[in-house]
């Protein structure tokens, strides 16, 4: 629940210096560190309709500018229309040959409003695919968008030009002796070739008018009714025509929604990949700090009052296959290994060139950025480590209730169960904190990661690495001073 | 008026018996009433048209503002209107063919006439008179006029009391002398 | 933030043998439709028709106080027909919700005071938040969060909603408890 609908009481500080909660952080495991969804390149899978489920590729998409075919959304208050089905008296009555006919006709279930309200035709049923209302400039916006095109083109011509003419050096075989395919052309008596888009187009600036078309008299003499004249948001869902009365009012075809994958930025692998298929809750790749990092739970929180040292206690849980061993450390423990480290991630970590986003390549040398919590409390730092052994999914079953041997500090850990171990940590809020003011603890948490890829084929032993991060957790308001 | 008084329920009508209900009501034909609903007839007698239905957890409250002085004042409710789940409906005149959809409140100061549309969620208290066709739906309780008035559930209420019957205690209907 | 035990009074409750916690207080219509397939908790007051259909739930569903779980019907032309109702695992349904969907998916949250229209479908991993109203038939596409009246996407789910809502579901059902003076009693 804490992750779904409550405040996040513990985050965690990703690489870029964001707080986040765990849920929302990716782990990469080729380059040991966390990841939000800011420090991750995003990339699109699959394109689906919401309504329908239905995948389409990417191209079809494109050519629908990203939107379903089928699916119709209510222009009056954006919710998806549904049809409904009626029957409609035959033509002429008097045939006694005529039966009703079936028809169908789209209808939203939230504003109740209706193809039937702006008199588009109602559908004979087996047909498919309803009138699309066209925009009456479509011409004009063509040619103006190819005229755009043929804008790009040249500029990129000239662009290319000036370059040859500032390259002293030529390589090319043709371009040392001076005989290019044009010159080429020439020579055999051949008619220059011509880009269609290089042409010259005909497209005639817009004029300006000095009437206005639409006298607004009547908006000063005429008492306004608000059902018949669209709201903003109405408006501007059809960017087209942007309707001022609702009988104008017309449907939109759904927006297509999005499955991504993501890429960790450094090394390029993915953190996250989900399965095609738009009812798929699968993840072909799911690199989750919730799956590889131990989770933080605040238990309980004694009143914070000033100057008094209040009982912490918190959980920790390890989600691993593997046994994990944690230690709290001081925040300023990182501070000092992540300056060294900053300066190493300024060189180029790799020579190895990335796959792609070569333009990326200067942000991977970004410094992360000021933390934005400001640290309220004391934490006593506890001198010993907690050992959490391996998640176990049957001991969720088992009711016997093991006993562990773990040589456990008892002032420390308070409570164990499998995998879980709660602590207890002392607070004391700072002096200069006011009352009702927030308080925020943090902390470094080390924990050892074992990774399980194997990096080279005689070394099947899985490795182990100590990965640290910051903790930030905030313990409630402050009620009074001792 | 005592709350132990037995609603009048005419013939057709399909009362279930789990609900409560206080003071002088009466049922018109073939409507049909759920379950734990509540109908309290508090500052005088409701009077429901026909073929009306009254959903699960229903409220509706006949209480009159106490500046009105109109002696035994009457809730006048008419025919198809359709009360869906969980609506409060305070409102002392009510047309037909208009439908409550779930969690609607409507206070007892607003007059519904015909063929209107209390959307899910939406609180109407202020005092007005909803005109005919009227659709109340959204957050900020937006209004469009419809064309044409919601369809009577007839099917709905043929499965129902096909249904009903067979799982709930039923109330039953005074006969007609 | 660890969850606090929630108590419930021990004899308003019956505790079947699959471990579904029912209260005593609440309106199972025409119960012999209704399949809960263990260890859901199904609070006072809470009311699930099924004697207008089926009713299924999965495993480790909570049905919060006050909840109306109802299957939704459709005009067909020989008449109404109600469809039956299924709801996946780890499915949590907030106080004072009505569901009349078509279809509950797992692993789906829905917040306190919502409706959900007609023939709704809510996909696998969706949050609908609280007090929110689903227009009828809408579907919830997975990996969503749902929310306002009429409910539109506001947001995305972390990709761990499944592993989240099992955590959440299977504690709720470790916290849910008897209360401590009628363990002494019994």
């Amino acid at each position: 629940m804490a992750y779904i609908v409550e405040p996040d009481v513990v985050r965690y500080a990703c690489m870029c210096g964001l707080l986040k909660p765990i849920s929302r952080l990716y782990f990469c495991r080729h380059c040991l560190h966390l990841r939000c969804g800011f420090c991750v390149c995003h990339e699109v899978d699959s394109l689906f309709c919401g309504k329908c489920l239905e995948n389409l590729p990417s191209t079809e998409a494109k050519l629908k500018k990203n939107k379903c075919s089928n699916c119709l959304e209510c222009p009056s208050c954006h919710q998806q229309l549904s049809s409904k089905a009626a029957t409609v008296a035959p033509k002429n009555p008097e045939d006694p040959k005529a039966t009703p006919k079936k028809v169908i006709y789209l209808c939203c279930l939230n504003c109740r409003w209706t193809t039937r309200d702006v008199g588009i035709p109602d559908q004979e049923v087996g047909k498919s695919g309803w009138p699309e209302h066209e925009n009456v400039h479509t011409n004009r916006l063509n040619a103006i968008m190819n005229h755009y095109k043929k804008l790009v083109l040249k500029e990129k011509q000239q662009q290319m030009d000036k370059d040859k003419k500032q390259r002293k050096y030529t390589t090319s075989l043709a371009e040392r002796t001076g005989v290019t395919a044009s010159i080429l052309r020439k020579r055999l008596g051949m008619t220059e070739l011509k880009n269609p888009l290089l042409e010259a187009d005909d497209l005639k600036p817009a004029v300006a008018s000095k009437e206005i078309v639409d006298s607004i008299e009547h908006l000063l003499t005429t008492p306004i009714k608000l059902n018949d004249i669209t709201t903003i948001d109405q408006r501007l869902k059809l960017p087209d025509w942007q309707p001022t009365a609702v009988d104008k009012l017309y449907p939109v075809h759904k927006q297509l929604s999005v499955k991504r994958s993501l890429r960790c930025r450094s090394c390029e692998h993915n953190v996250s990949k989900p399965e095609y298929s738009p009812n798929s809750i699968k993840f072909k790749i799911q690199l989750f700090a919730y799956y590889h990092i131990p989770e933080i739970r605040i238990v309980t929180v004694e009143p914070l009052r000033i100057g008094k040292q209040c009982e912490l206690l918190i959980k920790l849980i390890n989600p691993t296959q593997h046994q994990t061993t944690i230690t709290i450390l001081p925040l300023e423990h990182l501070d000092a290994i992540q300056q060294e480290d900053t300066k190493v991630i300024e060189d180029p970590p790799e020579t190895k060139e990335p796959l792609s986003f070569q333009l990326l390549q200067s942000s991977l040398t970004s410094h992360p950025r000021q933390i934005n919590a400001k640290v309220g409390t004391d934490v006593s730092i506890p001198t010993s480590s907690i050992i959490l052994p391996a998640r176990d999914d049957a001991a969720e079953y088992d009711d016997t209730g093991e006993t562990q041997n773990f040589q456990d500090d008892p002032k420390l850990v308070v409570f164990r169960k499998s995998n879980k171990a709660v602590i207890k940590l002392l607070v004391a809020p700072m002096e200069n904190l006011e009352l009702g003011e927030e308080v925020i603890a943090g902390f470094t948490m080390q924990h050892v990661y074992t990774s399980t890829i194997a990096t080279t084929t005689e070394n099947k032993e899985p490795q182990k690495f100590d990965h640290k991060m910051k903790i930030y957790l905030t313990l409630g308001t402050l009620v009074g001073s001792q | 008026m005592s709350s132990k008084q037995t609603p009048k329920i005419s013939s057709g009508a399909l009362v279930c018996g789990d609900n409560k209900m206080h003071g002088d009501i009466t049922f018109g034909t073939n409507s049909i009433v759920h379950p734990s609903c509540t109908i309290s007839a508090e500052s005088g007698p409701i009077i429901f048209g026909d073929t009306c239905i009254i959903e699960e957890q229903a409220k509706i409250i006949h209480r009159v503002p106490f500046y009105r002085t109109d002696k035994n004042p009457v809730m006048f409710i008419g025919s198809n209107n359709v009360f869906e789940i969980d609506c409060t409906v305070e409102a002392a005149k009510i047309g037909n063919n208009n439908i409550f959809e779930p969690k609607c409140f409507v206070g007892n100061k607003v007059t519904i006439t015909d063929g209107c549309v209390i959307g899910a969620g939406c609180v109407l208290t202020d005092e007005q008179v909803l005109p005919k066709n009227t659709i109340v739906h959204g957050s900020g309780c937006k209004q469009r006029e419809a064309l044409d008035q919601p369809n009577p559930q007839f099917g709905l209420m043929d499965t129902l009391m096909r249904l009903l019957p067979n799982y709930h205690h039923i109330r039953k209907p005074i006969k007609k002398p | 933030m660890e969850m606090r035990d929630i108590e419930y009074n021990k004899s308003s409750y019956v505790e079947t043998s699959l471990g579904n916690k029912v209260s005593r207080q609440t309106i199972l219509c025409g119960s012999q439709n209704i399949v809960l397939q263990g260890k859901v908790i199904v609070q006072q007051d809470s009311i699930i028709r099924g004697d207008l259909g089926n009713v299924r739930t999965g495993r480790y569903c909570i049905i919060s106080k006050d909840v109306v779980i109802r299957p939704a019907h459709k005009k067909f032309s020989k008449g109404v027909a109600f469809f039956p109702l299924n709801i996946g695992d780890h499915v949590y349904i907030g106080e004072k919700s009505i569901v009349n969907a078509a279809m509950v998916g797992s692993y789906v949250y829905i917040g306190k005071n919502c409706v959900i229209g007609r023939r709704c479908q809510l996909k696998d991993c969706c949050v609908i938040e609280d007090n929110t109203v689903l227009a009828p038939e809408t579907v919830v596409p997975s990996f969503t969060r749902y929310s306002g009246n009429p409910g539109v996407q506001v947001d995305d789910v972390p990709e761990c909603q499944m592993d989240l809502m099992v955590d959440f579901t299977r504690s709720y059902y470790q916290h849910f408890v008897p209360e401590k003076r009628s363990k002494v009693e019994s």
